[in-house]
């Protein structure tokens, strides 16, 4: 199979990350609920990619609390900012997890919008929006549907200067972009561990520079006579038992990162994509595509709608995704609802051939 | 003789001191803290050389792990707790 559906989940993962899970599985008990040697071996698990994480995102460990997907860590961090009735604003191009969270929330959203690839406009138009009595700002650092990347350290500049707290949704672009949560000044900076970070499905981070509300209750292994959560990170967002076989996994993953060359890495995928981009355009192809982009493309077939498209690539063998890429806001501001569009996205792992077995399926389908 | 207890609320605060310790040349185990000096229930600790002691604070303050408490274990078994 050529998959290019790794904006939704990286399938292929560096060697190392199926064996630490394994060994996890068969060797930890549970962390901080015991003193014997399993239940210390997962503590050490955890700590071990905890310290990682801190390492690679310029944290301290306790700073680094581990979730189910970024989806949890943005739950956590937008519950822990908004009320009802708050105003938020955020980029025209976020997925539900922040949508669909926002209005959950009761709050009143303020989209903003821009030309999809001018990260000059985006910061335009933020700074423009975000007035004084804003409870959030919330922006993506790369676009799901459309690879853009936005001026996340400069949105955050003028964040920080109006004093309004800043949520990053670093999705797409953790493992692959320098992720900054300091530098962005971002309150908090949520993340999957299983995207680009190339860890296993049900890892994800929120790295918190501010003091976050629970969303989950219960037990912590810590303070355990107290009823009320913990205050210290991480025991505060991380009650009950952890994925400890899945954050084993996502510490192999983030060793394997730190040992690759992060500037060849991105030369890599960028390349992949212009050779996507130029051969799809050569054959007639509807694409979206420009200037700080990383390897995410939109696209659409002529003749062919994308869920129809989708399927014929997968009987091609190829693997991508139709429709919303649940962003229905990003379509809106892109113009391309209700259809939605399909898109290939490459991971660090991808090989020229795959973007070569898909360019020729592309051509099979549009003869 | 490891008589000198630095309790911690979480274990992850107690992993962070303890590397920030070894790294700083002084031996010491990460444990589940005794019930007598955990009263919150639930707690770990670092254990280490009475010697040690001062030396350990003043490293786990700039390493920004902060102490829930510091105990002496005496001879009988029984703690004696520090002042900050």
């Amino acid at each position: 199979m050529i998959y290019l559906d790794n904006a939704a989940t990286s399938l292929r993962k560096p060697p190392q990350v199926y064996g630490a899970v394994q060994e996890a599985l068969a060797r930890c008990a549970n962390p901080g609920r015991g003193g014997h040697a399993a239940a210390a071996r997962a503590e050490e698990t955890v700590y071990r990619t905890r310290s990682l994480a801190a390492d690679y995102f310029g944290l301290e460990p306790e700073q680094v609390c581990f979730t189910a997907n970024a989806t949890e860590g943005l739950n956590i961090a937008l519950g822990s900012l908004v009320r009802p009735g708050d105003r938020v604003v955020l980029s025209g191009l976020e997925h539900n997890a922040v949508t669909r969270t926002l209005i959950g929330l009761g709050a009143e959203l303020f989209p903003v919008s821009a030309p999809i690839f001018d990260k000059e406009k985006w910061a335009e138009a933020f700074a423009e929006a975000l007035k004084p009595g804003t409870a959030a700002c919330v922006c993506l650092h790369a676009s799901n549907v459309f690879g853009a990347v936005l001026p996340v350290e400069r949105i955050g500049e003028i964040c920080a200067e109006r004093m309004i707290p800043f949520v990053v949704d670093a999705s797409q672009s953790a493992g692959l972009l320098p992720v900054l949560p300091k530098q962005w000044r971002a309150a908090y900076t949520a993340m999957p561990g299983h995207k680009g970070l190339l860890g296993p499905q049900g890892t994800g981070l929120l790295l918190c520079l501010d003091q976050p509300l629970p969303l989950r209750f219960g037990g912590t292994g810590s303070s355990s006579l107290d009823q009320q959560m913990p205050q210290d990170l991480p025991d505060r967002l991380e009650a009950g038992t952890l994925n400890v076989p899945g954050i084993s996994g996502l510490g192999a993953s983030l060793r394997w990162l730190r040992q690759q060359d992060g500037t060849s890495m991105l030369r890599k995928e960028r390349k992949l994509l212009e050779t996507a981009v130029r051969r799809l355009r050569s054959m007639g192809v509807r694409i979206w595509d420009g200037p700080n982009q990383i390897g995410v493309l939109s696209f659409r077939l002529p003749k062919l709608d994308v869920e129809t498209a989708a399927a014929l690539y997968a009987k091609a063998g190829v693997a991508l995704r139709a429709g919303l890429h649940c962003a229905p806001f990003a379509h809106r501001t892109a113009g391309t609802l209700p259809e939605g569009t399909l898109r290939m996205s490459l991971s660090v792992l991808t090989e020229q051939k795959e973007i070569e077995g898909f360019l020729t399926a592309t051509k099979g389908l549009l003869k | 003789m490891y008589d000198f207890y630095i309790t911690l609320r979480s274990v992850t605060m107690g992993q962070k001191g303890r590397d920030a310790l070894n790294r700083a040349g002084l031996s010491c185990r990460l444990l589940r803290a005794p019930r007598e000096i955990a009263p919150e229930g639930c707690a770990y600790a670092l254990s280490l050389r009475r010697r040690d002691g001062d030396r350990a604070r003043t490293i786990l303050d700039q390493s920004g792990v902060r102490a829930a408490g510091c105990f002496l274990r005496r001879q009988d078994g029984s703690y004696v707790r520090l002042e900050p």
